[in-house]
């Protein structure tokens, strides 16, 4: 293992962890406001496609990001359409939505397979910073999507704990009807939260096909997705323990492609395990605390609010 | 001015939810008239394809009906789990992990006679799926371990799995370095019925009833019901739900890996990572359009085993097969919205539209 290698590890291990980051905050926000969408790797696939398609077209990848984001909000909105508004079941609705981005994600994208990428998230130049040993190619030669990433981090953090927004929102997971008495739309903050989770996970996306890896092929995401759903277990619903996990995540998929370089006779296929197997075990430890202490998972999480129903 | 209000039916409309269904069919097959007009094909010679590829003559309904059967039985491991108020997601890892104790057994039992052979790889896959049931269904039944994201988890350990093993352990030395596992022996495949058609569709379809009778017409049933509506009623009345919880999570394990067995040994002839192509996922789409009972799962699966095989049909006119699992998707998403209207109407009330647009639940 030389020292070359061992960089390349750390800076694919940021890249990653940040595109984990994005798609597990989105969830996270959805989540906090009481519905869980298991239609992540959907809409992250459909952010992959119509990003990598504008740039295609285009050639800004600004542009596409923008039109990622939008479609995956708007995808997520069919999400929240069903089970805010008409109160469907979460966990089918979702599972539902992922098929239907996947599905709809490969017939949009049938002419786009194989072509170079239109335009690219390139990496940022940072005055002095990158030149830095180890920590420059680490932390200040990557994408700008890793900046946003942290900075999604903060903003996230920030409204949901100091706003009173943020509040609202965490008070419609926790007691939908609590906030509807307090005078909040329980449907709008519902929605919204969806939207921004949808928007989160459609940059995602773009950030796999216009960056880690520049181009389009059906099923590119590969069950990145889920990995986002697990991070929010993992991270138990708080923006800096989901972003520590991201890293710890996305070291597993930085690892995986590696193992051989660094001459470890391990399958990299049981290493892609790990990830789901220590969610599991949280989930475990969580449910065994739970005894003693208040679950960190939003109390209504995946219920339905009608209120001639409360 | 006036706005669109959803007021709550006294009574749920009777025979809702075959009419839901049939909506969400309507309307997913218009979406996909627009998808298909979009992209510059012809939606009628399209249709028209895979409904005679699907439906049109024996051999198709053969095919048509060999893959209803993962369809329907994840379907009833969902449904089953369902009528207790529990969510098995994990029907897709439970058909992998399935396949994979039944691939198992072919390896052992090479040398024995066709019909042992046969048995013994479908049973495996019912090991084989309980087992990958048992831990989720240990860790809720007493720890309280939520079971929807226990059983999602597993779901891509159980994909790795098969990868590794193929990629591995179980490599055929014959294939080239493909990761490909080896055959199962011939006289381990099931025997075929007609067409293409083999018995896994009979052992399929008598699964179905046996749970539909036991859920619908049996003490054992209508405890599992109660436990499903109210936990503190299933209690006060006597019944340990956490034996329940358990035994049902893990019977739903063994219905989905009998369908991992019946896919090995019917239709897939080796362990491959596509061994349960999205089965597991699309169950739970068959479960919700059944209402979690057991007694719809079958028609459902035949449906959506229709739309599967008329969508692989497709590609030949140069259209993804995409347009298949749009299509399943957009059914369910049909059906909810119309199964919203067998519960509520739609009711114009005077007042100014506001900002929330159609309110639910608003009090008549």
């Amino acid at each position: 293992m030389n020292e070359a290698s061992l960089v390349g590890l750390c800076a694919a291990t940021v890249s990653f962890g940040a595109l984990l980051y994005l798609a597990a905050l989105g969830e996270m926000v959805s989540e906090k406001a009481g519905i869980l969408n298991l239609g992540v790797e959907g809409m992250m696939a459909m952010g992959a496609v119509t990003g990598f398609m504008t740039a295609l077209e285009f050639g800004n990848p600004w542009l596409a990001l923008a039109v990622a984001v939008a479609v995956g909000a708007l995808t997520a909105l069919l999400h929240g359409w069903f089970t805010v508004v008409l109160g469907a079941e979460q966990v089918v609705s979702g599972l539902s939505l992922t098929i239907l981005g996947l599905g709809l994600a490969a017939y949009l994208g049938k002419n786009a397979v194989g072509r170079p990428p239109g335009a690219v998230l390139a990496p940022v130049e940072w005055p002095v910073l990158s030149d830095i040993r180890w920590l420059g190619p680490v932390l200040f030669q990557q994408s700008p999507m890793v900046y946003l990433s942290v900075l999604a981090g903060v903003v996230v953090w920030f409204v949901l704990s100091r706003t009173r927004t943020g509040l609202a929102l965490r008070a419609a997971g926790e007691s939908a009807s609590t906030a509807d008495a307090a005078g909040h739309s329980v449907v709008g903050l519902r929605l919204t939260a969806v939207a921004v989770g949808g928007g989160l996970a459609g940059a995602s996306g773009a950030y796999l096909t216009l960056s880690v890896i520049p181009q389009w092929a059906e099923g590119i995401t590969a069950g990145r997705g889920w990995i986002a759903v697990a991070l929010v277990i993992f991270g138990a619903w708080k923006p800096g323990r989901v972003a520590l996990g991201a890293l710890l995540f996305g070291g597993t998929l930085a690892l995986k492609t590696r193992l051989q370089t660094f001459g470890v006779d391990f399958s990299p296929i049981l290493l892609s395990m790990l990830p789901y197997l220590l969610t599991i075990g949280v989930l475990v430890v969580i449910s065994i605390r739970a005894r003693n202490r208040p679950s960190p998972a939003p109390a209504s999480l995946g219920i339905a609010y009608r209120r001639e129903e409360r | 001015m006036s706005r669109p209000v959803l007021v709550r039916r006294e009574e749920v409309l009777r025979g809702g939810q075959p009419l839901s269904f049939a909506i969400g069919l309507v309307v997913a097959l218009t979406i996909g008239i627009v998808l298909l007009l979009g992209a510059g094909h012809d939606p009628v010679a399209i249709y028209e394809r895979m409904f005679v590829a699907a439906l049109g003559d024996p051999d198709s309904w053969s095919v048509t009906l060999n893959r209803a059967v993962p369809l329907g039985l994840a379907g009833l491991a969902v449904a089953i789990a369902g009528s207790m108020g529990l969510w098995n997601i994990g029907a897709e890892g439970q058909i992998l992990a399935g396949a994979m104790m039944a691939a198992g057994v072919a390896r052992i039992g090479e040398g024995w006679p066709g019909p042992v052979l046969v048995t013994a790889i479908l049973v495996g896959g019912v090991v084989g799926g309980s087992l990958w049931a048992l831990g989720p269904a240990v860790a809720r039944s007493q720890i309280g371990v939520n079971e929807i994201l226990t059983t999602l988890m597993l779901n891509e350990v159980a994909l790795r799995l098969v990868q590794w093993l193929i990629h591995g352990p179980w490599k055929d030395p014959d294939s080239f370095n493909f990761p490909l596992a080896p055959m199962i022996p011939d006289h381990g495949r099931l025997p075929t019925l007609f067409g293409r058609a083999h018995v896994g569709v009979i052992v399929a379809l008598v699964v179905i009833v046996l749970f539909a009778v036991a859920v619908n017409r049996t003490a054992w049933g209508f405890e599992l019901r109660v436990a499903g509506s109210s936990g503190a009623t299933a209690r006060y009345a006597g019944i340990s739900l956490e034996r329940k919880t358990a035994t049902v999570l893990v019977m739903a394990g063994g219905v989905a890996g009998l369908a991992g067995g019946i896919e090995l040994a019917g239709t897939a002839d080796r362990l491959t990572e596509g061994v349960s192509n999205g089965f597991g996922y699309a169950g739970i789409i068959v479960a919700a359009l059944a209402l979690m009972r057991p007694s719809g799962v079958a028609a459902v699966a035949v449906l959506f085993g229709a739309v599967q095989i008329g969508g692989q049909s497709i590609q030949t006119m140069g259209v993804s097969s995409s347009v298949s699992t749009i299509l399943q998707a957009l059914i369910l998403f049909g059906a909810i919205g119309a199964g919203v209207l067998s519960r509520y109407r739609v009711r114009m009330v005077p007042g100014d539209p506001g900002g929330d647009g159609i309110q639910v639940g608003a009090s008549a």
